[in-house]
């Protein structure tokens, strides 16, 4: 439980959040085998803001799917802060994704029937955790849902919802939020906005990001880019800027 | 289109088989009843062509109609022993041979006596070795050989096993007089049935059944053999001709036809009710159909618009969904009547078990049985589909290009209208049937019952969101998220909860109803015994529910204790007026009044001496009879008679019927005399232990009977009607079971169309338990809808019964509240069974397939 007082002694920070040791992921056997993924190595810093970019089938949700303990690896190890995440059982996943992880999906990442309210405290009533109201009361003013929080996600519009799906993953106060495209489903002026506040996330909360984009502005938000292609990481790039990471990408689809 | 419907079939093999469950669990029901009602009736009619085989004609008096006496056999006069020799000196005669018979119930080695639930305790007589000396006779010795003197006897197979009698075993026998010992000396059966229909059987030397029936020097019938140029049917009007007036002949075959056909009479009410109880399962099937055919309509709504972009007309969707249900109504009603073989083998072993040892045919199967259970199955299944299938016609090409978005189901004037004038009209139904005498009363009772189910179950969306609100509300508190869950989506779509709960309603409303019913007669019955019964003993047969007959011997010896004050027996006899069945009670004139209160309006009990007989008071108004009038009864033996009315009185539950007449009378009238019931009072100055020791003493000779004081009386009383609610609820458990299986089906159905959600809660921290909590939950909420709205309904039922019986003396109107609370308690315990199948693959669902499902 994350509590007032502890709010004054720094958090028990890991240098590194999310590591990749190895991993190779392979859909399928025989003659059909996909390898996803294949041999990635990868340490993602704490309080960092990364994207993953990479041609489409190339292996992006993929991992981020793994890193988040969603997905089983074939060969490797993922670890979570200091925890082994390959050899937790389906029990322990649960409980790291519903503790330490926040999720955001490209689309449908509310439950229909609950309000954007009961939405962005889910995971920490499924723990039966009080959530931190005042860390609650400074996220939902950040996003700016305040007026509209005992509305249904179908009264919600497509970037309100995806804002309302950002504050769940940061209500709980993670260790690491993943996003699979969140602006996919936006337009440009409401996934500039999605993109700002994931931003701010980063820079006031230090929180932990790790994004799988297409978009060159998307990721131009970030600290530092992985480029993926054919499961493999074959560049990074601290600092992208919109310009850099279009040319990048140029080189790796030709 | 064809193509589609098939694929379409196949691609969802899960829904079709739980939508299939229920038509084969109704079909099953019907057909096995069916086959079981054949294989019956088929075993009779060949167990009696058996036992007459070989006798060409009978002779015995002649009737105006057969009577059932208190041992549950039919009774006739008999006649003169001279009647033998008449017809042995017919032309024609080969062998003739006398016989007698009455009532002789066996007792155990236990001391208890032996009583068949219904089928009669026989005692006959045969002259010494004649029984079996007829070679074409299908009665057969098992064992040993035929009586000779006066204390042998010999028994049927199926008792002798039962209770391990063999040749050379003493057995004590109860008669209409005094109780006397035998020695078995031979053991019979039927071809190869051990028993006549489940009855009991002691074969005694004929002159020493004469004297034990009180039949000196008469038959009651003649077995004839026709010599081998004589027909059967021939040698029957000879004989006719040559007995005397009041003596009837007819052929062994008429004889066979007869006996079959009252054996399958008596069995017709069990085969009938089966029959209802497998209707109501259909009917209960009909609603889970309708659902399952709802939802999937629901969530192919974009696939039927895809198809109508394409150019497939709105009649080809709705013949495409129609075609689908006729296949799902045949496969499963083929399955069905598979199924009622199995079935009908169950029933079958559940009559054994009730003591009716049937022959061993193999199961019959007419083709009215797969005719019957096709049609019906398949009916069934199409009629459910028609509204889904209208629906599917009606969705919009556009429908293929819009995210489906659940339908919220508002508030709608339109059903409340609709629903509530179904509902009137159902009520004005059952209320006609109830309250207004019409000639198919039942009919209209079971009419009007469906009908309000469609009504009810139009309106219930309407109470289903706020009754899962409040239902909901406790779960959600304890049990968070879940919970909370698990009340939203059993709110989400009221229609679906509403119409999913309906079918548990159905079976909900006809169990509480039948218990609300029972409480009521019990209640009534506690009342009246209270009221008027004055007896401090109440002796009645041990067996057969309290309904068989006893020696009139224990009344007399119950008599002769001085610790003993006043004794009444009472006997019933079957008579005719205006042609219809009715029952008469007998008891003594003298003692009657003190034993219970009668209410006497008018006349003066002790007058019925005279041969004159007593009315309620509300036979005397329908016939429009006073004192002084004549009533104009038939009996079996008399014919009609014209007895005078002596006296008008109120209080029948007591002594049992609308008609007193005297023991005298009776005898007049019967050739068994057997009590029913004999009331006596404690004499004054003597302890109620003492008195008990007394009647105790004068009754132990006779292990057929059960001394009991009023409150014991009370009780057994009130066991005998949970005895049949019991019965009733355990055969309306099949129309619960599939009412369950509809929970299953909808929220398996749900769970499918929920997938994605249940993958994002999933992927958010929900863990397992959590999730199959939510699916059970929201599984307890529609079956406790279910329940309550059944316990609402069920309770208007209950109360229209009740009140239209008040006339038939159900007086009372007694709510079971706590056997009501527990049916709410276990609709909601097999919630959670209903739950387990999809709970558990809500549960096993593969996070990131469910993400990624369109
Ligand atoms: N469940 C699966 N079974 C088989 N193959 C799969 C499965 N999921 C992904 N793949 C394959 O693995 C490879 C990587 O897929 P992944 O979804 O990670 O790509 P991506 O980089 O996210 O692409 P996009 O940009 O289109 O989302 C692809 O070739 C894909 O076809
Ligand atoms: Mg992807």
């Amino acid at each position: 439980m994350q509590s007032v007082k502890e709010e004054a002694v720094p958090r028990p920070v890991q240098r590194i959040a999310s590591r990749a040791v190895d991993v190779a992921k392979v859909y399928g056997a025989g003659s059909t085998a996909v390898r996803a993924l294949d041999g990635v190595d990868m340490e993602f810093e704490t309080g960092k803001y990364a994207a993953i970019m990479g041609p489409s089938g190339s292996g992006k949700s993929t991992l981020l799917q793994c890193l988040a303990g969603l997905d089983q690896v074939t060969s490797g190890v993922i670890y979570l802060g200091d925890v082994d995440v390959t050899s937790l059982n389906e029990k322990h996943r649960t409980m790291l994704r519903r503790d330490k992880i926040g999720f955001i999906f490209q689309s449908f990442n509310l439950i229909p029937s609950l309000t954007a309210k009961e939405n962005i405290t889910l995971p920490m009533d499924l723990a039966r955790r009080k959530p931190d109201a005042e860390w609650l009361d400074g996220l939902l003013d950040i996003v700016g849902l305040k007026d509209r929080l005992r509305h249904h996600p179908s009264e919600l519009s497509g970037g309100e919802q995806q804002r309302v799906a950002a504050a769940r993953a940061l209500a709980s106060r993670p260790e690491i939020v993943f996003a699979d495209e969140p602006t996919g489903n936006l337009d440009s002026k409401r996934g500039g906005e999605m993109l700002a506040f994931m931003r701010r996330a980063v820079k006031e909360f230090g929180q932990t990001i790790i994004m799988v984009t297409h978009d060159p502005i998307a990721a131009s938000y970030s600290d530092q880019v992985v480029f993926l292609e054919d499961g493999k990481i074959v560049d990074l790039m601290e600092g992208p800027t919109v310009e850099k990471v279009l040319d990048r990408m140029k080189t790796l689809e030709s | 289109m064809w193509r589609t419907t098939v694929k379409g079939l196949m691609a969802h093999k899960l829904r079709l088989a739980l939508t299939a469950l229920a038509v084969v669990l109704g079909v099953g029901f019907i057909g096995g009843t069916y086959v079981l009602t054949d294989t019956i009736n088929k075993s009779f009619d060949e167990l009696f062509a058996d036992t007459t085989q070989g006798v060409d004609v009978f002779v015995r008096s002649d009737t105006a109609f057969e009577s059932q006496n208190a041992s549950g056999s039919g009774d006739r006069e008999a006649m003169p022993e001279e009647v033998l020799e008449t017809v042995q000196g017919v032309d024609g005669v080969d062998t003739a041979t006398g016989s007698v018979g009455g009532y002789a119930q066996l007792v155990d080695k236990e001391g208890e006596a032996i009583a068949p639930q219904g089928p009669p305790t026989l005692g006959f007589g045969y002259p010494d070795d004649e029984t079996t000396e007829n070679e074409d006779s299908a009665v057969t010795m098992r064992a040993g050989r035929e009586p000779a003197t006066s204390d042998e006897v010999m028994i049927d197979a199926a008792t002798a096993e039962d209770h391990d009698f063999s040749v050379g075993d003493s057995v004590d026998v109860l008669f209409e007089g005094p109780k006397r010992t035998f020695e078995v000396v031979g053991i019979i059966g039927f071809g190869e049935a051990d028993n006549l229909a489940g009855a009991t059987l002691a074969v005694f030397e004929l002159e020493a059944a004469q004297e034990l029936f009180n039949k000196e020097g008469t038959l009651d019938s003649i077995e004839v053999t026709a010599e081998e140029d004589v027909s059967p049917g021939e040698l029957r009007n000879r004989i006719a001709t040559a007995v005397p007036d009041g003596i009837e002949a007819q052929t062994g075959d008429y004889i066979a036809d007869e006996q079959s056909d009252s054996v399958q009479e008596a069995l017709g009410f069990f085969n009938t009710a089966l029959l209802v109880f497998g209707f109501i399962s259909l009917f209960v099937g009909a609603f889970i159909i309708f659902n399952t055919f709802s939802i999937v309509v629901a969530q192919r709504t974009r696939e039927f618009g895809l198809l109508r972009a394409m150019g497939a007309s709105g009649r080809q969707i709705l013949g495409s969904v129609l075609v689908e249900s006729v296949i799902v109504g045949f496969l499963a009603s083929l399955v069905g009547l598979v199924a009622g073989f199995g079935i009908a083998a169950g029933l079958q072993a559940m009559l054994r078990v009730f003591g009716l040892d049937l022959p061993s045919t193999g199961l019959v199967f007419e083709p009215r049985t797969a005719i019957i259970g096709l049609t019906v199955g398949v009916l069934v299944t199409l009629i459910s589909a028609i509204g889904p299938a209208r629906r599917a016609s009606r969705i919009s090409p556009m429908a293929a290009l819009r995210e489906a978005s659940p339908q919220q189901a508002t508030f709608s004037r339109k059903r409340l209208l609709v629903g509530a004038s179904v509902t009137l009209i159902g009520a004005a139904i059952l209320g006609a049937g109830l309250f207004v005498s019409l000639d198919n009363a039942v009919s209209y009772v079971g009419l009007g019952a469906a009908v309000i189910f469609f009504g009810v179950t139009a309106l219930s969306p309407l109470f289903a969101e706020p009754l899962a609100r409040a239902i909901g509300a406790p779960i959600q508190a304890l049990l968070n998220v879940p919970g909370k869950l698990a009340r939203q989506n059993s709110r989400r779509n009221p229609k679906r909860t509403a119409s999913t709960a309906a079918a548990l309603m159905i079976g909900l409303a006809l169990v509480s109803m039948v218990s609300i019913f029972a409480a009521s007669i019990k209640a009534t019955s506690s009342r009246i015994l209270d009221e008027n019964l004055k007896a401090d003993f109440i002796i009645t047969s041990s067996a057969g529910g309290g309904f068989g007959g006893f020696s009139p011997e224990i009344a007399a010896g119950a008599a002769e204790q001085h610790e003993i004050g006043a004794v009444a027996a009472v006997r019933y006899g079957e008579f005719r007026l205006d042609g219809a069945s009715r029952f008469l009670s007998a008891t003594d004139p003298d003692t009657i009044e003190e034993v219970t209160s009668l209410g006497v309006v008018e006349g003066d009990v002790g007058d019925l001496d005279g041969g004159g007989v007593f009315l309620s008071t509300d036979v005397a108004e329908s016939e429009a009879l006073t004192v002084g009038d004549d009533l104009t009864m038939e009996f079996p033996a008399d014919g009609k008679t014209d007895v005078p009315v002596d006296g008008i009185f109120e209080t029948t539950d007591i002594v049992g019927s609308d008609f007193l007449v005297s023991l005298d009378t009776y005898a007049e009238q019967y050739t068994t005399n057997l009590d029913s019931v004999v009331l006596a009072t404690v004499a004054s100055g003597v302890s109620t232990d003492d008195a008990r020791a007394a009647i105790d003493t004068a009754t132990s000779d006779f292990p057929n009977v059960t001394v009991e004081n009023q409150a014991e009386f009370k009780e057994t009383q009130a066991g005998l009607v949970d005895q049949l609610l019991g019965l009733i609820t355990a055969l309306l458990a099949l129309a619960l079971v599939i009412a369950l299986l509809g929970i299953t089906n909808t929220l398996a159905l749900s769970v499918f169309e929920r997938t994605r959600e249940l993958g994002l809660l999933r992927a958010v921290g929900m863990s397992r338990r959590q999730a199959r909590s939510m699916i059970r939950w929201e599984s307890v909420i529609i079956a406790v809808i279910g329940a309550v709205l059944g316990l609402v309904v069920g309770g208007v039922f209950g109360w229209a019964l009740v009140t239209s019986l008040a006339d038939e003396g159900i007086s009372e109107f007694a709510v079971p509240t706590g056997q009501l609370i527990a049916y709410v308690v276990a609709a909601g315990a097999a919630g959670i069974v209903a739950a387990i199948p999809p709970a558990r693959r809500a549960a096993r669902l593969n996070v990131l397939e469910a993400i990624a499902t369109e």
